[in-house]
Order: structure tokens, then C-alpha cells, then sequence
């Protein structure tokens, strides 16, 4: 869907459709301000921009859980998950964050549930809760039933839920426009809007908005291996760096332990949760030594690793599906599980199983292994969404700027994020996020008409025609060198099947002239965007995959400017057509992933210490001494400092 | 597992493309360039594409790839892409089935480029011919004057590559356009049938998205609390039992991919129908325990172009990648409207 119009300003444009983007939506429309402004006959001019379409979002992968401490089936208390977050994120997470996240859990699962989330029940009609890796009971003594699901399918739910609630309340979207520019004014302390190419049309629109929001999601692309959707580019990441802002706690990437062989496909925690044991090529269940307490349910970082001490201890398995590969991988054994147990509450990770690896978990073991999840740091927020540049010791807030969800660090994952952690923060502080903005515009209408008001909008519309006019120049530059035999091979091809086709072939003198205006470089002309995007992937992957060291990153910086780097730049389109043309666009992601990259590997190289999520071999421990704060990295290679709020828990060692 | 899993079999995807007529402000734009002059689009038919008919080339292109048979069919193609021709185009996001955006037809079957593979529907020449069970699978069986077409279209895509006007199997030593053939196996891929291609595999999915809307799938419940028998709120969540549930649970996990339209005759035929996507968006709800809304849910179905444009076929119901019975939920609507007319 394309909104009929482009409005002049907008009151809100909001950019992604998954889980936060939508709760922004909600959260904007069904905010006390809004119904007020609405009931004086204001409607607020609101956007949803994605760059796919809305149900195709990210969210809709999300297998296991979303946690809360409901206590519908044991008692549980909003503290111990608070408790088992920080602990979970290595004491690296905003503990006032942390608290709001866990009080407010529970309220955000209600709220979906009466949004129409299909959630599995409990006998009496409640919402069934199940154990999750790291939730604990009584600040660490037991595993607690605390993630509320919907068989193996809570993502899909709310991803639905959170949409029809949206077709409800009428908000309007942009879809598989994709955004290339989040605009700021000149003193970098105000968003004005994006700019944003309809890939259908080919046409680059100047959206200018009084607030923005930014809800892209994650970037799991980085890596070859990974769970994330091709589409997991960190774009709204990259737009932030590029627009002069800075990334918190971006090293920090969660590999889930349970990636299918060379699929990456994720197999849910819930597969452990419900019984599943991992075993190495002996057919030891190896997670009792690393883990005695909490086994193969402990933290998925701890459990990454242990699968490639494992591996690196020569007990690795390779993958049935290649016998001579390497022995890169560990075994998950489900066969423990009622059969009929496991259809009725793993249904998706059993289909995944059978269609992928073609086997039945019920009787064979399923090789497995870590793959890239999620990236705990981001765009860096408040509570309540704004976006700030840290500088001077001091946050300070881009007034008018907001994000939510995985793109976005409000640090309550920390230094690694807790299984059903996510949906949660993406609905949680999506919802804060609209709030905030509602509450922004219902103060911007009672100055609307002033002077300020209207020079404003003036200001936020030139300063998005001047980056739309600039990015449209570029785009003709990445389309006007396509080198075009393809064209020749189509026109050919059309020739040779015209008989069978029913309408005749276009003219064929497009490609006369063309030649000569074409480089000469055939080395950049058969590059493309989708092969530098692998290439990026395995450098990634080698460097910082669930653990690095200096020379493995210096290496990917290296490999990144003399290489990668210089490839990206030359990268021009194969075909001029501008509508849906998806190289364009992968152009552009593959930019992102690479500025974003860098960022990463900066922060990387700056960490001395083993944290969560972040391992690095050269600095094995956690130094809470020097390292007790977040990155700020930006795009010029410095990196910023800030402590983490430490409110009710001080730094303890982290045992499973 | 078979011989082939470790060698790979010799496949050639024949793809149905389109590629969309430029539009006139877009040629404007290029006449200030210095290119202005290769720019198509100076036709004055051009400004107002109709919704239904783009206008543009159609074409078919033959990519000769060797293929794992485990492979999935969107892997092949994410493989042409990056090796052969990045400017084949195609909607992919998950890669697993939950995404729903990669409904085509494969062999004239609606179904996932990520949940079909390359074994399902490549068959080689000799299993063909040998095996009578080649029947009973939905594959391609080829005829004999369908195979010379291929042999054709292969050695054209040989010669295009020897004048070197073409990249295709150059960059790649996994790629090859030398196919044998003895092994030699055809996968052709078209858009979705009943939508309107955009570009090459891309469909206009704006229609069956407005059909869903239309019957307003978001749930209407009462809004109450539910209460202990003293009247305090006793639980904030509207209750539900597993039974109730299971009525309608199945039904929610629709991803909207289309694969049920482009199977139905009615709907991709082109008569005027809602089509069943829509028609299990709203039974999602009549069937939810926590709606409240159901008699004009079903007023809503009962409509010339709604459940009573449904002929009851039932292809709906074969290719589900979430396994839902289409064909049967329709027939339980065409049931419940009837009975509620008695």
C-alpha cells in the first residue's frame, strides 16, 4: 500500500512495521492526548514507512515467548525478572530501564492479548506461561514459567494483532518505500524528516515530519550465519551514523545457540525449554559442566560459547547435510519429548526440522549451531524514546527524534538479552515511545499557528527537499552507469520468445549509445551488491562471531577499507528500470551494513574486557573496574563513554 | 539420501519475467543527462498505467545452475542473483516459510520459492521416465516437445554467452551453463496467477490486502473485565479455554502469502470474488471466542462476491504452507451462512 498523497508535513512519521513500529502507532493513537485532539476534529497525520510490507516484518519470526511476570501458573514477581535481566546483560544494563521493563511486563501482555494475540491457554482460560533460559525464580534459585506464548509462533501473533489493531484505527502506511536519509537540522538537535524512494514507482519523496521515528529493527545480516530475514540490514542504524549520531553498546551481539546447520534458521529455545539436550560428538550433554545449575537452559551467550568450546575441543559434529564438512556444530537431542508433547507445543520448530534438515526430532538428533540473533546496542534512547548524542559527560536529547525495538538501545538487554526480552521491549518501550510522541504533538498543536510553529515546519520542509534533490542526484549516478547486457539479453530473449509473449518487445535502441558512456572496469561492472553482501558476511563472521580478539578485528577493518569498502562505492545497478528495482535498494543495505560494521568494529577493538555477548579471547574477563559503561561509537571512529545506571544491583559475578 | 545429494543435479530455472515500461517523468528527468539519450519512455501512452495492465516486456530467461536436490527453490534464485543476474527480481525476506512474501507458481503451482525444493520439483530425465510414482508428485513432468524447447532455449543461452553479451554462468565455477542432457531438468517459475505482475516475479498484492480489510480483521471484543464472584477484577486478560482456542487458532496463523488465491479458479479466474484469504481472515475472528461481533461478520460474507462466490473446488486448500484446510473452513462458511438464513 502507498498513501494516496504525500502531506506537505507530517505529525508523526514512523519508520518499520514490526512489533515496535506498530505499538508506536497504537501507542500514539490510543494515548489520552491524541483522543482529545481528535475529539476537537484535529487528526493527526501519522506514517508508517517500511520498507517491506507490514506482515512481512521481522517480527512474525519470533518463535518462543514474550516474558512477563503474570505468575498465571507459578507465583513469579516483576523483581526477579528485573533481577534475572541485569544478570542476564552482565550488569551492563540501565537498571532503571530494567525496572520499567519488568514492572510494566506484564500490563504490555495484557494489552496484547486484548489487541487479539492468540496466546495458548492455560486450563482456566489463562495465559500459559513457559520456562525460558535465564528466568528465574527467587533471584536465581529455580527456572520460572514466566514467557507467555503462542505455540512457537508469539511473533507471528502480535506481528497480526498489533496490524489488524492498526487497520482499525486507520493508520496509514508506506510500504516497500524504502528509507535512504533521516534528516536533521544543521545544529544535529531536531529531525525534520526522511527522505524515502517508493520502490514501486522509482519516485525519492521528501517526507518532512514533526517527529520521527525509528523502529528498522536489527541487523543480523552482518554475519553469514544468522536467524535474522534477509531484509535485517540495520538500515535505521546506519541512517542515525551517517546522520551524525552515535551507536551505544553496538559490539554487543547475541548469537542464539541453536541455529539449524548451515541454515541459520533459529530453532527456539522453547525446543530446550521443553526438554531438548545438547550433546557433543560423544554424546555427553556437555552444558552440566559448564552450567551446572541451569544446564542447557542458561543464558544463551554462555551457552554459545560452550558450543564452540566444544567444537574447538574437537567434540564437534559436522553436518549431516555435508559429512565431510567442518565439524562446526553439536547435537540437540529432542528425542525426550513426548511425541504428541512436542507437535502440540513445538510445532514450528518440528516443521523447520522436517522441511530443513529433512528429519524427525522425535527419533534423530538435530545438528545445530550458533547463529547471529540480535544486536543489543543501537540507536541510543530514554525511557520514553528520545533520542540523544552523549557528549560532555551529558545526554543530549534530538528533540523530536525517537526510537524503539532493536534498532534502538534503551539498555535493558545489556551486554546479552534474555530469551523473551525482545517482543517485550519492542512492545513496551514501542508504546512509550508513540506516548511520548502524542503527548510532543498535543503541546505542538497549542502553538500551532504560531510563528515558531509554522517557521518550523517550513525549516523541517526545505531541509528534507534539499536531501530528497541530493539523493535523487545520487540515484541517478548508481542507475545512469548500469551496464546493460542485460538490457541486450532481455530485448534478445524477448525476441526469441515473442511469439509465445503477449505483448511485443519495447524498442532496442536503448542500449545503442551506451557503451561508451559505461566504464571500462569489468571487475566493477560484474560486482554486485548481493555478492559483496556474502563477502561482508564471512569477513564479519571470521572477525567478531561470538568471540574476537585485536588482530581478528584489526584484520576485518583492514579487509573492510581495502577491500569492502572500495567495492560498495563502485557498485552501480544492472538494469536502469527504476521500479522494484531490488539491486538498488540491496545497494543501499549493503552501505549501511558496511558503515555499520565499521562502527561495531571500532567499539570491538575498544572494549578490553569479556562481557555477555562480547568475548574477547586476548581480554577473557569482565572489568568492571574500567568497562562498567556503554560504547558510544560514531561514524568518525571515536568512541564515547557512559556509565551505566547502576540503581538496586551492583555488579555481581555472573554464574549459571 | 540419494546419489545426487552429493554431486548436484544440472537444473535449469526457467523464469517468466517482466520488465515494466519506464515512466514518462522519469525519461524527463534523464534528458538533462548526459545519458538523456538512451532513456526510453517518450510514448504518450505511458502516462497512466492502467492498475491491472503495466505495460512492459514480457520475456522468459533460462538460468542453467547446478542444484543440491535439498536446496529450496528462493536459495537457487538468491544463488542467480548474486552470480549470474542481479537484476532478477523477486520478493524473499524470512527464508522459512513464516514471512508469507514469496508466493509464485512453480511448474503452474502456486506455492513458497523458500518451502519448495529443488528435488520436489526438478525431476531428471531418466527418474522421469522410470519412475511411475514421478506421477503422483507434484513435479514437472516434461514432454517431448517441451524438452526440445528446453534443449532450444539452453543452446540459445549458450550463444548469448559465447558472444559474450550476457555475464550468465561466467562469474562462477558452481554455475554452469553446459548442461547435459541426460540429467537435464526444468523448474520454470511464473508470478502468482490472479495478481498483476509489477516486475518479474513481483505481484500487486494491493488487492487481496484491500479484500481482507474490507471484512475489518481486528477483534471486537466486549471490552469487560472479568470478574470474581465478589465482583473484584480478577484478571485483566479476556479468559479463554484451550477448546475454544483450537477453534480458531489454525486460522491465525494465515501469513497472507496468496497461495490459496493463485490456486483458485474463481478468484485467479478473475470473477468477482473475495477470495478465500480474506474469507479466513474473517472466520479467524467468527471463530474467536472473544469477539463479539459475529452475526455481522457473517452478514458481511454473505454476499454475491463473498462465501457464495466460493464453488467449493477445494485447490485452496493443497498448497496452505501453514496447512490450513481451506477448502473446508469455506465450506463451514458457506454451512454457517446457510444455516443462519433457515
Amino acid at each position: 500500500m502507498s498513501p494516496e498523497q504525500v502531506e506537505d508535513i507530517y505529525d508523526a512519521v514512523i519508520i518499520g512495521a514490526g512489533a515496535a513500529g506498530l505499538s508506536a502507532a497504537l501507542g500514539i493513537l490510543r494515548s489520552d492526548e491524541v483522543k482529545g485532539m481528535k475529539a476537537e476534529g484535529h487528526d493527526p497525520k501519522l506514517l508508517v514507512i517500511s520498507k517491506l510490507q507490514a506482515l512481512r516484518s521481522h517480527t512474525g519470526s519470533a518463535e518462543g515467548g514474550i516474558a512477563a511476570s503474570l505468575g498465571n501458573i507459578e507465583h513469579d514477581d516483576w523483581r526477579w525478572h528485573y533481577y534475572d535481566t541485569v544478570k542476564g546483560g552482565d550488569w551492563l544494563s540501565d537498571q532503571d530501564a530494567v525496572k520499567i521493563l519488568a514492572q510494566y511486563a506484564p500490563q504490555t501482555v495484557v494489552n496484547l492479548e486484548r489487541s487479539g494475540v492468540a496466546f495458548s491457554r492455560t486450563e482456566d482460560g489463562h495465559i500459559a506461561q513457559r520456562k525460558f533460559g535465564g528466568h528465574t525464580k527467587d533471584y536465581g534459585k529455580a527456572p520460572v514459567r514466566r514467557a507467555a506464548y503462542a505455540a512457537d509462533r508469539i511473533g507471528h501473533q502480535i506481528l497480526y494483532a498489533l496490524w489488524q489493531q492498526c487497520i482499525g484505527a486507520g493508520v496509514q502506511f508506506a510500504e516497500e518505500w524504502y528509507v535512504t536519509d533521516l534528516v536533521l537540522n544543521d545544529a544535529k538537535d531536531k529531525a525534520c524528516g526522511v527522505v524515502a524512494f517508493d520502490t514501486h514507482t522509482g519516485k525519492t519523496h521528501a517526507i518532512a515530519a514533526r517527529n520521527v521515528l525509528m523502529a528498522t529493527g536489527g541487523a543480523g545480516r552482518l554475519f553469514h550465519t544468522t536467524s535474522n530475514s534477509w531484509d535485517l540490514t540495520g538500515d535505521g542504524m546506519a541512517l542515525a551514523l551517517k546522520a551524525g549520531l552515535q551507536l551505544e553498546d553496538s559490539e554487543f551481539v547475541q548469537f542464539h545457540p541453536t541455529g539449524l546447520a548451515h541454515t541459520g534458521i533459529l530453532l527456539s529455545e522453547a525446543s530446550r525449554g521443553e526438554g531438548g539436550i545438547l550433546r557433543n560428538a560423544d554424546g555427553e550433554a556437555f552444558m552440566a559442566r559448564y552450567a551446572p545449575e541451569h544446564k542447557d537452559l542458561a543464558a544463551r551467550d554462555v551457552v554459545s560459547r560452550s558450543i564452540v568450546a566444544e567444537v574447538d575441543a574437537g567434540r564437534g559434529v559436522a553436518d549431516p547435510k555435508d559429512p565431510n564438512g567442518p565439524k562446526d556444530c553439536v547435537w540437540l537431542d529432542m528425542t525426550g519429548i513426548d511425541k504428541a508433547h512436542m507437535q502440540e507445543v513445538l510445532p514450528q520448530v518440528v516443521e523447520t526440522i522436517h522441511d530443513y534438515a529433512g528429519l524427525d526430532p522425535s527419533k534423530d538428533w538435530v545438528a545445530v549451531k550458533p547463529t547471529a540473533h540480535y544486536t543489543m546496542g543501537g540507536i541510543p534512547i530514554t525511557t520514553e524514546g528520545q533520542v540523544y548524542h552523549w557528549q560532555d559527560g551529558k545526554r543530549h536529547i534530538v528533540d523530536s527524534l525517537y526510537a524503539a525495538g532493536e534498532c534502538s538501545c534503551v539498555s535493558v538487554h545489556g551486554a546479552n538479552r534474555l530469551g523473551g526480552n525482545s517482543l517485550l521491549d519492542a512492545c513496551l518501550f514501542g508504546t512509550r515511545a508513540g506516548e511520548a510522541m502524542a503527548q510532543r504533538m498535543a503541546n505542538e498543536e497549542n502553538d500551532t499557528g504560531n510563528a515558531d510553529e509554522q517557521s518550523s515546519d517550513a525549516q523541517n520542509q526545505s531541509a528534507t527537499q534539499l536531501a530528497a534533490d541530493k539523493r535523487k542526484e545520487s540515484i541517478k549516478t548508481l542507475l545512469a552507469s548500469s551496464k546493460d547486457d542485460n538490457v541486450t539479453a532481455e530485448t534478445s530473449d524477448s525476441d526469441r520468445n515473442a511469439a509465445a509473449s503477449s505483448e511485443q518487445p519495447a524498442s532496442k535502441d536503448d542500449s545503442s549509445s551506451l557503451e561508451s558512456t559505461t566504464e571500462s572496469n569489468t571487475d566493477a561492472a560484474k560486482d554486485n551488491p548481493y555478492q559483496l553482501l556474502a563477502d561482508l558476511g564471512t569477513t564479519m563472521e571470521h572477525a567478531v562471531a561470538v568471540r574476537c580478539d585485536a588482530d581478528s578485528i584489526a584484520k576485518a577493518q583492514q579487509t573492510i577499507t581495502d577491500e569492502l569498502l572500495p567495492r560498495a562505492k563502485a557498485l552501480r545497478t544492472h538494469s536502469e528500470t527504476t521500479a522494484f528495482n531490488q539491486e538498488l535498494t540491496a545497494i543501499w543495505e549493503v552501505n549501511n551494513l558496511i558503515e555499520l560494521a565499521q562502527a561495531m568494529l571500532n567499539a570491538s577493538a575498544a572494549r578490553h574486557e569479556s562481557r555477555g555477548a562480547f568475548a574477547r579471547t586476548d581480554f577473557p574477563q569482565r572489568d568492571d573496574k574500567h568497562f562498567l559503561t556503554h560504547s558510544m561509537a560514531d561514524a568518525n571512529g571515536n568512541i564515547g563513554w557512559q556509565p551505566v545506571h547502576i540503581v538496586d544491583m551492583p555488579p555481581k559475578s555472573r554464574a549459571y | 539420501m540419494s546419489e545426487d545429494a552429493m554431486h548436484g543435479m544440472n537444473v535449469t530455472i526457467r523464469i517468466h519475467r517482466f520488465t515494466p515500461k519506464a515512466e514518462p517523468d522519469r525519461a524527463r528527468r534523464h534528458s538533462s543527462s548526459p545519458f538523456g539519450g538512451k532513456a526510453r519512455g517518450g510514448s504518450p501512452f505511458g502516462s497512466s498505467p492502467s492498475r491491472r495492465r503495466i505495460r512492459g516486456k514480457h520475456f522468459t530467461q533460462d538460468y542453467a545452475i547446478i542444484a543440491q536436490p535439498g536446496q529450496t527453490v528462493l536459495d537457487c534464485l538468491l544463488d542467480i542473483k548474486r552470480n549470474i543476474d542481479p537484476t532478477l527480481a523477486f520478493r524473499y525476506s524470512c527464508g522459512h516459510g513464516i514471512c508469507g512474501s514469496d508466493a509464485v507458481s512453480i511448474n503452474g503451482t502456486p506455492t513458497l520459492l523458500c518451502t519448495a525444493k529443488i528435488e520436489d520439483y526438478a525431476k531428471s530425465e531418466s527418474s522421469q521416465n522410470g519412475d511411475a510414482s514421478a506421477m503422483a508428485n507434484k513435479g514437472f513432468r516434461l514432454t517431448e516437445s517441451a524438452e526440445n524447447a528446453v534443449n532450444n532455449n539452453i543452446s540459445s543461452t549458450n550463444s548469448r554467452n559465447s558472444n559474450g553479451s550476457d555475464n550468465a554462468g561466467e562469474s562462477n565455477g558452481s554455475l554452469t551453463n553446459q548442461s547435459s542432457p541426460s540429467s537435464l531438468a526444468v523448474i520454470e517459475i511464473a508470478p502468482l496467477p490472479g495478481f498483476p505482475v509489477l516486475r518479474d516475479l513481483i505481484v500487486d498484492i494491493d488487492q487481496m490486502m484491500n479484500q481482507i480489510k474490507k471484512l475489518e480483521p481486528y477483534l471486537k471484543a466486549d471490552g469487560k473485565l472479568a470478574t470474581t464472584k465478589d465482583g473484584k477484577i480478577d484478571m485483566f486478560e479476556y479468559l479463554q479455554k484451550p477448546e475454544e482456542l483450537k477453534r480458531y487458532e489454525l486460522l491465525s496463523n494465515c501469513i497472507s502469502c496468496g497461495v490459496c488465491e493463485g490456486s483458485c479458479p474463481v478468484y485467479a479466474g478473475g470473477e468477482a470474488f473475495i477470495g478465500p484469504a480474506a474469507l479466513i481472515a474473517a472466520s479467524r475472528f467468527i471463530n474467536d471466542s472473544r469477539d463479539t461481533a459475529t452475526d455481522e461478520r457473517l452478514d458481511a460474507i454473505a454476499t454475491s462476491d463473498g462465501i457464495t462466490a466460493c464453488q467449493s473446488v477445494r485447490a485452496c486448500s493443497r498448497e496452505c504452507p501453514r496447512g490450513i484446510d481451506v477448502g473446508e473452513e469455506m465450506w463451514q462458511l458457506t454451512e454457517r451462512v446457510k444455516n443462519r438464513q433457515a
